[in-house]
């Protein structure tokens, strides 16, 4: 009896152990329909749905800030010493420091997480991404370019995609130092190399799984991922947030405004 | 030490700050500075003329069985829409034009009296150095702070793409989605830059109705302006294989006599007149690479607040106030 408990465990660990060495991604079963090209659609208006854009790590609450699990596998991000006193630095000062604070080009995966939804369209050769969030567009192409000749100083980076079975993945490059993970001062350099994976998990799921590279600020990759949700709404849209617009004009008739000077 | 350099601005460099350099963002040519015997380009008078001997036309159809608008168009050629009524040479960046108004046919915008002082007054304020004049600055082209509006946008370049129930337009940095699929509007308290647009087919025509709008951005650089009662309807309609008539008709009782409309031309690029056949990409940063440039078509990263601060800086400094919508007394 002991004897056949004991092999029971040893199956159920070895399964287990089995279970978690497969990719999230190829755990599912799903089977996308096909866009008119015959690629899987990935076409409709999503968003995702926690607190990554406050805090990509597991956080409590704070005013106007919900408590959230975070979205890094394992929780843990692996910085340089040097790199950790600057996270800390940041969070310390977020208020102040955060970039998104100026209503630039959020970068990436940010865009991805923030409170707002994004509409993907699909052609043979591009994946195009259309976010509500300050009318920000990322085209992914998949035309046999490589990323151009660099290095190049862009916001969103250079996004080049391809077709691992029903997976898009999205390998970017080029970015500058200028934004953060998310409000809690998580932060790259220009090294920022993420690749993107997006599996349709069911019919109104998706999931997103980044990992991350940048040897000037961490010791190895490390990686995100969370599901992705498509809005259920009737007549759905991206309707507008021109973040600059609304900040300029909160800012124009400040006599002293710290962001106009 | 900036209210010395403040002080030493002169007209024209004030002329300079006061560029719209987001006509370029918004996916425009980049600006051109022209001499004053600059022929005058033609618009609506011309177009309008040039329209009416063309044969009709039946547009190819997409998988849906509606006309296939699809591809790369120009906006209109000529010296931007730095002012949209007809005029001479008023400075470098403003070469004689015909008016972009096609109706009423003496190309003036039919304002009431109240909002024709109105347009006055802003252009007066320009402080562009233009004749006429005030001393006092009033308001910089919201366009300048990278303000992008309706109907603006469509004088740019753009990439149309169709899908099932929806047309998308898009420029390397901003787009608009047109549902097609019958959808009502929006509530026409929900303002917004673009506005809410809805599209339907009418025959060989796109039209697009768009409530909704702020009033908050120009028609031009010149204060032509449009309030929140604002209605905007677009007909896009292909006249040949090349070319998307587009025609808008602005109404709004509280600010202008009648209804009244724009025409021009949209070439798809790499055609029309002056066209260079081999650029492929009107719309991107790449668009004046050859089309043996294997990037030639892709669209760049093309910002705009990124690098507009020092710009932005500049004009409230001189004491531009902030444009807020214009609402006509009862």
């Amino acid at each position: 009896m002991k004897r056949w408990f004991v092999l029971f465990i040893a199956v159920v660990t070895f399964a287990c152990g089995v279970l978690a060495a497969i990719p999230v991604a190829a755990q599912t079963s799903y089977t996308p329909p096909k866009t008119r090209e015959g690629q899987p659609d990935l076409q409709g208006v999503w968003q995702a749905l926690n607190t990554a854009a406050w805090n990509i790590q597991d956080h409590g609450a704070s005013l106007g800030i919900p408590a959230g699990r975070g979205v890094v596998e394992g929780n843990e991000i692996p910085y340089t010493p040097a790199a950790l006193a600057k996270k800390l630095e940041n969070l310390k000062n977020r208020d102040r420091l955060d970039p998104i604070n100026k209503c630039f080009l959020p970068g990436v995966p940010r865009i991805t997480y923030l409170p707002h939804p994004f509409q993907i369209v699909q052609q043979a050769d591009r994946v195009t991404i259309l976010h509500e969030y300050s009318r920000v567009i990322r085209f992914i192409y998949m035309n046999g370019n490589a990323h151009p000749a660099g290095h190049i100083d862009w916001y969103m980076g250079d996004s080049r995609g391809r077709w691992e079975g029903n997976t898009l993945v999205v390998d970017v490059t080029h970015f500058n130092d200028e934004t953060w993970f998310d409000r809690a001062g998580n932060f790259h350099s220009d090294a920022l190399h993420l690749v993107e994976r997006f599996t349709r998990t069911g019919p109104d799921h998706m999931l997103y799984e980044v990992t991350v590279e940048d040897p000037k600020v961490f010791t190895r990759p490390w990686k995100m991922s969370m599901p992705l949700y498509r809005r259920q709404e009737k007549d759905v849209e991206l309707l507008e947030y021109d973040c600059a617009a609304y900040l300029l004009k909160q800012e124009w008739d400040k006599p002293d405004s710290p962001l106009l000077r | 030490m900036r209210e010395w350099l403040f002080a030493t601005l002169g007209t024209a460099a004030a002329v300079l700050l006061v560029l719209p350099i987001t006509g370029r963002a918004a996916g425009g040519e980049p600006q051109a500075f022209y001499k004053p015997d600059t022929p005058k380009f033609p618009q609506a008078r011309t177009w309008v003329a040039q329209k009416a001997k063309l044969p009709p036309y039946k547009a190819p159809r997409t998988a849906d069985g509606v006309p296939n608008l699809q591809g790369n168009w120009n906006g209109p050629v000529g010296g931007g829409n730095d002012d949209l009524e007809e005029h001479e040479f008023i400075d470098v960046t403003t070469p004689p034009q015909e008016s972009y108004v096609s109706d009423p046919p003496d190309g003036k915008v039919p304002y009431t009296p109240w909002a024709l002082a109105k347009r006055n007054e802003i252009r007066a304020g320009l402080g562009r150095g233009w004749p006429g004049e005030s001393s006092q600055r009033l308001y910089g082209d919201p366009n300048a702070l990278c303000l992008v509006g309706m109907p603006r946008i469509s004088f740019g370049a753009q990439e149309i793409l169709q899908k099932p129930g929806a047309v998308i337009l898009l420029t390397t940095n901003t787009y608009r989605v047109i549902p097609t699929d019958g959808r009502p509007h929006m509530s026409s308290d929900a303002k917004s830059f673009f506005g809410n647009s809805r599209g339907r087919w009418e025959g060989e025509t796109l039209v697009v109705d768009v409530t909704g709008l702020n009033g908050e951005t120009w028609f031009d650089s010149a204060g032509n302006f449009y309030g929140p009662n604002t209605h905007m309807i677009e007909r896009w309609t292909m006249v040949d294989p090349n070319t998307i008539d587009y025609e808008i008709t602005i109404e709004d009782p509280t600010l202008y006599t009648r209804p009244w409309k724009m025409n021009y031309p949209k070439r798809r690029a790499g055609t029309g007149p002056g066209a260079n056949p081999l650029s492929t990409n009107a719309v991107g940063a790449a668009g004046r690479a050859p089309a043996s440039d294997p990037y030639a078509k892709e669209f760049w990263e093309q910002t705009c607040t990124e690098g507009n601060h020092d710009n932005v800086v500049i004009l409230k400094s001189l004491g531009f106030k902030w444009f807020n919508a214009v609402v006509a007394p009862k």
